[in-house]
């Protein structure tokens, strides 16, 4: 029979103790819960890289040896499941930070629930400029507002394409606001009303007889304000229609996604547009990221949905290291006012954006509206292997357009 | 299974008790037992499930009122959602443009919504079957595709910071407050249902549903009562609606009212069982909760959820409703076989 030592014994239980107490206090969890649209295949691998990111922070001892603890939910870009799922991630998980939604229509109510529960809240797409004019406390976009877009966008189409437009909109969010604020801009900043406008379905495939009506017109220019697909079947359309190469096609902020040189070939050539990321920065920073992306999802140039879900995991990452987070039961909210803060006190970050993001604590569209940088993208070549250029970068004052 | 059996039967008595006294009492005893769930539900879990309940209470809304067109009546139709988007529309662009109370804006969107129901039902007196579900699909697809492109609808953008409904100086403005309003108006509505199902009416659509021709030999006026149920189905879409755009965070956009939610509607009165009160109303529930329950098996929940109509469909044809039916035959029949065998004995 084996004797076992007294000493010993207590000494290993007194070990295992320390060791289970210091597991316990290792275990304490930031919570994170993420809402977005992952619905189509860029969606989901917008979501599964921000996934990706939080575990590779995990993987490398959390966060102040915290451990981050990220809930992913789908809110199919449907206002009624972002509010389920946010209210979900609140009230439920205890989330100290929601990141949503890639949808304005769904970040938009998210919003007062946010502002309402005292979560802060982080907006990883959204650029209908309203997010941020509502005043919540809590809210914080890293995608350049919709409003800023316009400004860069009409500055260009003024000064080098013409003042006839001619608009095509599509019925979603971001389209919309893209689309009204271009032409407000093109009528404060050149005096140029539009040559022709036309609201299209959000899913609109068949755009035939508008280009019969624009090439008539003889415009400069047709602004298609609309989501990937939808754009990309409006140019190819606008060929076909036999509207010439000169007259230059425009796009909204969602020209930067892949589908769009994909889906439209040869038609995406020379189609520029206002976005926050051009896969053609010759930064390392950006190198390095699009070989990321490439290996990881498959993307040859990532749009700039990709940059800002990535880059607003490192100002997560920053706010969150800098918070003092006590992530007992207790603490939740004085938690949450802690990250709050510490993401209001991120300035002047730079990372794959078109420029710095800097936040500051009062709850306007100015201090809440982080990235004033946008860049202007064209395409040079289209189909799979898509390569594009940068006409110009440029940052907006704070209050422009509101 | 004995002691469930017994749990039924003495509650059955209890009920059936209850209404010998009022036939009132049986539902004031619910609305009573119904008052503290949103206080449990935090205490036990936490604020979403008061959310649930209210949604639940929307749900049962619009599921007990196509119950009445599709269950009662046996129209096909697939544009109900098209009435809840009306209703939720009406009463919010009240709210914001008018400046009018919810108390104003909630029954003139119910009216609205009741009048798109005489549009709606238009096409069932001529068409029928797959003719009319495709008319009806079309009505209702139309309505959201106006919202989605009139910017006095909300357009792409929505219609936002919808005011709550006030009495004085309270305000629903929270999930827990709003429960008290969406709870009220679920029970009142399946009350009326029970109401039309007993009246002479209910009976004139079941007769319409059940053959056309032998209804109108027998009296019935075929056409009207094919439009009096889509306009009181209507109703109360156009009651869900209002009660959905009030509710907190106050927002309503395009996108609620596509044909996936009508399909998840369709669902939820399959599932319970159409022509049944207590179907739909189970239904409503089931169908939310397991929603709520596969929220993060996101990539699957279609495939779940369009396997599981045809499941239903191919195996539970009269869903839960038609097993609650069998039950309650079954255990009349074991009574009376009962009294029977102690009266030879």
């Amino acid at each position: 029979m084996i004797k076992i030592n007294k000493n010993y014994l207590a000494g290993a239980l007194a070990g295992v103790l320390v060791a289970g107490m210091a597991m316990g206090a290792m275990a304490a969890e930031i919570r994170i819960g993420i809402t977005m649209r992952m619905v189509s295949e860029n969606g989901q691998k917008y979501g599964q890289m921000v996934m990706d990111e939080f575990d590779m922070i995990n993987k490398s001892g959390g966060i102040n040896g915290n451990m981050i603890k990220a809930t992913l939910m789908n809110d199919e870009c449907k206002s009624d499941k972002g509010v389920a799922n946010s209210v979900k991630l609140i009230n439920q998980q205890k989330v100290h930070l929601l990141i949503g939604s890639s949808c304005s229509s769904v970040t938009l109510p998210i919003v007062d629930i946010t502002a309402k529960a005292g979560v802060p809240h982080l907006v990883p797409h959204s650029t209908n400029s309203k997010i941020t004019k509502k005043g919540s406390a809590w809210v914080f976009r890293v995608p350049v507002s919709g409003r800023y877009y316009a400004g860069v966008n009409a500055k260009y189409v003024g000064e080098n394409v013409g003042k006839k437009i001619a608009y095509l909109c599509a019925a979603d969010a971001a389209s919309q606001n893209d689309c009204e604020a271009m032409q407000k801009q093109m009528k404060s900043q050149h005096g140029a009303d539009p040559a022709y406008v036309a609201q299209v379905q959000e899913k609109e495939v068949d755009f035939r007889t508008h280009m019969q009506k624009i090439k008539t017109a003889g415009v400069d220019g047709i602004m298609i304000a609309a989501l990937a697909e939808t754009m990309a079947r409006a140019l190819i359309q606008s060929y076909e229609a036999g509207i010439p190469a000169s007259v230059r096609r425009i796009g909204s902020s969602s020209a930067s996604n892949s589908p769009v040189p994909n889906i439209a070939g040869d038609a995406a050539k020379g189609v520029f547009f206002a976005a926050a990321y051009a896969a053609a920065d010759t930064r390392p920073v950006a190198r390095l990221f699009n070989e990321m992306v490439k290996q990881r999802y498959g993307i040859p140039a990532p749009d700039h949905d990709f940059s800002q879900a990535y880059d607003l995991v490192r100002i997560a990452e920053i706010a969150l290291g800098n918070a003092k987070l006590k992530l007992d039961s207790g603490s939740l909210a004085a938690d949450r006012t802690a990250i709050r803060d510490a993401i209001a006190n991120v300035k002047n970050y730079n990372g794959l954006g078109s420029g710095p993001i800097s936040f500051c604590a009062a709850p306007t569209p100015q201090c809440r509206d982080g990235n004033r940088t946008a860049v202007l993208i064209a395409y040079k070549k289209g189909g799979k292997n898509y390569v594009t250029e940068v006409l110009a970068r440029v940052t907006m004052p704070a209050d422009f357009g509101l | 299974m004995a002691a469930v059996n017994s749990i039924f039967r003495s509650l059955s008595e209890f009920i059936d008790q209850l209404s010998a006294i009022h036939r009132m009492l049986p539902w004031l005893l619910a609305f009573g037992m119904l008052l503290p769930l949103p206080q449990i539900l935090a205490a036990v879990f936490n604020d979403y499930y008061v959310y649930l309940a209210n949604r639940i209470c929307i749900f049962i809304m619009l599921s007990v009122g196509l119950n009445i067109v599709k269950g009662f009546c046996g129209q096909v139709t697939v544009g109900h959602v098209g009435l809840y988007a009306i209703g939720a529309v009406s009463a919010a662009l009240i709210s914001l443009h008018l400046g009018w109370s919810f108390w104003i804006a909630f029954p003139i969107g119910i009216l609205v919504a009741g009048l798109a129901g005489v549009i709606v039902g238009l096409p069932s007196v001529r068409l029928e079957g797959a003719y009319l579900a495709l008319a009806t699909l079309g009505l209702g697809e139309s309505v959201r595709i106006m919202i989605a492109v009139t910017p006095a609808f909300g357009s792409s953008t929505g219609l936002l910071s919808i005011p709550p409904p006030t009495i004085g100086s309270f305000t629903f403005d929270s999930f827990e407050k709003y429960y008290y309003l969406v709870m009220p108006a679920a029970m009142i509505g399946i009350y009326m249902s029970f109401s039309i199902l007993r009246s002479a009416t209910g009976r004139a659509f079941m007769a319409v549903r059940e053959d056309t021709i032998a209804a109108a030999v027998h009296g019935i006026n075929v056409v009207k009562h094919k439009l009096l149920a889509f306009v009181i189905s209507a109703l109360y879409a156009g009651a869900a609606g209002g009660l959905f755009a009030h509710m907190p965070p106050g927002y309503i956009h395009h996108n609620n009212f596509t044909i996936i939610e009508m399909v998840t509607l369709l669902m939820m009165v399959v599932l319970g069982g159409i022509g049944h009160i207590w179907g739909g109303i189970i239904g409503a529930i089931v169908v939310t909760v397991i929603y709520d329950q596969t929220l993060e098996f996101y990539f699957y929940q279609p495939l779940l959820f369009g396997l599981s109509m045809v499941l239903i469909v191919m195996f539970m044809p009269r869903g839960i409703g038609g097993l609650i039916d069998r039950y309650l035959v079954t255990r009349k029949f074991i009574a009376v076989q009962e009294e029977k065998a102690d009266a030879a004995s």
